[in-house]
């Protein structure tokens, strides 16, 4: 079972955000993988979209499901993890390193209200 | 032969069913709807959908028949390049394209198919993709047996095969835990009209129907009975 860094912030609908100043890099968990099986797609926004907290930022689609991501916060991609797209498997492989998208958050105090680890292990347990 | 109600491709749907609230959600309202255009069927589903995750309906299982329609999946060009027929071929015999935003690639819906779109709520205790898709296999299995087919899967491909051809395709969509797109069931299905794509981009394998297997006319209302009392079984439903 992979770890939950404790350094990072996550949402019930298993999304984690790893905040760095006003940014935060934006993944699925460990959990949500292996929920969805073998990822073949991954669909994300373009650079400069703007996301509310809780808005769909793209799709994940893994055994013909596609399956929406939601923006842990509200704020801008600033940055979109283009090897993604040749590479959506590395999302099973190695869950909390594989961000998707950067968002400079335009309401930083929304991440606080987030889950910590703990709390949300004790979310999927 | 396939029943399909009077009155063309345009009809007036119902209205949807509202709940009281702190009724109980487990309940399944499956509506028939005869022959529906796919825009109208993908506009009916997002409004379900909705309704769904705010809890203003229960759970529902359209089953529908489209006319001759090709839809795309959503990955990439979603199976563009696997359609066979030109866009002037498509165009004279009035075959519409559409951006579905299911998974999969491109499949083919016509008329003599079950077409079942379910929008539920796989929250609390259901929330597993994989499950979602296995279990939908497991209806079309069992409502095929009901038929006299034995049906059964594929390692590693998605969907509803009897000696290696495709008897059901299988794309679905999830956004919070709400289910929607669905299955394909091929009753009395054409199926020559397949030969305008290269089905779910995969090229080694053919596509058949409950008539070609059985070598008999099949009653569409009862595969469609079966179809809604194993989804009945296989999801729990009172």
């Amino acid at each position: 079972m992979a770890s939950y860094p404790a350094g990072y912030k996550y949402t019930k609908d298993h999304e984690w955000i790893e905040l760095s100043g006003d940014r935060g890099k934006v993944g699925i968990t460990d959990y949500a993988q292996a929920q969805l099986g073998d990822v073949v797609y991954v669909e994300l926004p373009e650079v400069g979209a703007t996301l509310k907290q809780g808005q769909s930022f793209g799709t994940i689609e893994s055994v013909k499901a596609v399956s929406e991501l939601y923006s842990p916060v509200t704020g801008e991609v600033v940055e979109v993890n283009g090897a993604l797209k040749d590479k959506p498997e590395s999302i099973n492989a190695t869950p909390h390193e594989s961000w998707m998208v950067v968002i400079r958050l335009t309401q930083p105090s929304e991440a606080s209200a987030l889950l910590d680890a703990t709390q949300y292990q004790a979310l999927i347990k | 032969m396939p029943a399909t109600p009077s009155g063309g491709s345009r009809q007036s749907l119902p209205a949807p069913r509202r709940l009281s609230p702190g009724q109980s959600t487990k309940t399944l309202d499956i509506r028939r709807l005869g022959r529906i255009g796919y825009g109208e069927a993908l506009a009916l589903q997002r409004t379900l959908v909705a309704d769904r995750q705010a809890g203003a309906v229960s759970d529902v299982l359209l089953l529908v028949e489209h006319p001759p329609v090709l839809t795309l999946g959503a990955r990439g060009d979603g199976g563009r390049s696997h359609i066979l027929a030109s866009d002037e071929a498509l165009r004279s015999r009035g075959i519409d394209v559409f951006e579905a935003g299911r998974g999969g690639d491109v499949t083919y819906h016509g008329p003599g198919q079950l077409v079942g779109y379910p929008i539920v709520d796989l929250k609390p205790d259901r929330q597993d993709v994989h499950r979602y898709v296995r279990d939908l296999e497991e209806v079309l299995i069992r409502a095929a047996a009901s038929s006299g087919v034995e049906a059964g899967r594929v390692n590693g491909l998605t969907g509803v095969w009897v000696g290696g051809e495709k008897l059901a395709a299988i794309g679905v969509r999830i956004a919070r835990w709400v289910t929607s797109h669905g299955f394909a069931l091929n009753v009395s299905t054409d199926l020559a009209d397949f030969g305008l794509i290269v089905p779910c981009g995969i090229q080694d394998r053919g596509v058949t129907s409950l008539e070609r297997l059985l070598g008999r006319q099949v009653d569409r209302a009862a595969v469609e009975e079966a179809v809604a009392h194993q989804f009945r079984e296989v999801f729990g439903y009172q």
